[in-house]
């Protein structure tokens, strides 16, 4: 999978789940905020992350996530090693 | 309205008094004294007098003659739990009797090499399952608001009587609990919950229980439904004499259907249980605040 195909996955599976406008999701764009995610969200994610790409996210993984780039970079990362 | 604050009631000065009394008198001595903490108790504690109170006349429909005696029993083994508690704790476990149900299956679900969700309730005496799990125990992670953790942790330092288990204190101003479970989960452990009490009143899901409607958290039943891990139900209730009896009930897997959300099915799965058990044992119902809708 391509890093362009593996981005459009992730929006189309955000989109979906969260029930927001795709053209809402921009790279710069804060992933928490702009999906309105609070805690319990955050299962749904890793949910979702480790039934699509199988891997799990940490907390020490979320952390460094602000925007949307950053949850691709972290998604690319893993699906690559 | 439900309206728990994530404290549980109990003084310092009460929690020393009884853990000194165990263990230079013993069980029985405290047990004694514990008939006039009840006395005591009743007038003084008017919140939860009162919603046990509507709880015995509103909920188990009993006649207020029989209400009072409910009230008395309540607290009573309110406080009874608690010293097992501290006595269990403090390593006295030859005192007591323990009776196991569905114990095989349950077994065969921690052996199976995965996380593990339980769910339990503020009935009985739940907590004190850990010890007798042997090296299970060192596996279990207990999930509880960080203000009711921070007195227990406190409480049990003080007094040098530890427990087996680990604790994932909630705090709803951080992320961290949630990672906490799901990598507790990723390492095969157990994760426990209880599934009757919120401090978030914006994330709720309602259920009839007890033939009335009530909110509860919906964060338990979300992880347990989401979260591809066996759930199990799971209660020790406190008979006489000296005896707890643990009640395991490994839950039915569920599915998003058209008219219902996989949180509400694991939801009304656990009332259905809890329920049942409550009904046996009415005078353990241990949460004193108004749990149900008008």
């Amino acid at each position: 999978m391509t890093n362009e195909e593996i981005i459009e996955k992730i929006n189309n599976i955000l989109a979906e789940e969260f029930e927001v406008d795709k053209n809402i999701i921009k790279p710069d764009a804060p992933l928490m905020r702009t999906l309105e995610l609070d805690s319990l969200d955050l299962v749904d994610v890793v949910v979702l992350v480790e039934q699509n790409f199988g891997f799990n996210i940490t907390g020490e993984d979320f952390a460094k996530i602000r925007t949307f780039q950053d949850f691709y970079n972290l998604v690319i990362e893993r699906t690559q090693k | 309205m439900a309206d728990w604050k994530g404290k549980t009631r109990g003084g310092s000065f009460g929690y020393f008094f009884f853990i000194k009394l165990i263990q230079y008198i013993g069980v029985r001595a405290a047990y004694f004294f514990l008939a006039f903490v009840v006395v005591y108790f009743i007038p003084f504690a008017p919140k939860a007098t009162g919603s046990t109170w509507r709880y015995a006349r509103k909920t188990l429909k009993l006649s207020r003659l029989k209400s009072v005696g409910l009230l008395f029993r309540n607290y009573y083994r309110l406080g009874q739990t608690l010293i097992d508690k501290i006595a269990i704790g403090s390593g006295m476990t030859n005192k007591y009797h323990f009776k196991f149900e569905n114990y095989q299956e349950f077994l065969d679900v921690l052996n199976s090499q995965q996380g593990v969700i339980m769910l339990g309730g503020h009935i009985g005496n739940w907590e004190i399952g850990a010890p007798f799990f042997g090296d299970y125990g060192k596996n279990i992670n207990i999930v509880m608001y960080d203000a009711e953790y921070q007195k227990i942790k406190e409480m049990l330092e003080k007094n040098s009587t530890g427990h087996d288990y680990k604790v994932i204190p909630v705090n709803n101003d951080t992320l961290t609990h949630v990672f906490q479970i799901t990598e507790a989960l990723n390492r095969h452990e157990y994760v426990c919950f209880q599934g009757d009490r919120y401090v978030n009143a914006d994330k709720l899901l309602t259920a009839t229980f007890m033939g009335r409607e009530a909110d509860f958290p919906s964060g338990p039943f979300l992880l347990a439904s989401r979260l591809k891990v066996p759930v199990v139900f799971y209660f020790a209730m406190r008979e006489k004499p000296m005896t707890y009896h643990y009640r395991f009930t490994i839950a039915q897997p569920v599915a998003r259907t058209r008219d219902r959300k996989p949180e509400q099915a694991m939801l009304e799965q656990y009332v259905a249980n809890f329920e049942k058990i409550l009904r046996e044992y009415p005078e353990q119902w241990f949460n004193y605040y108004e749990f149900w809708k008008k």
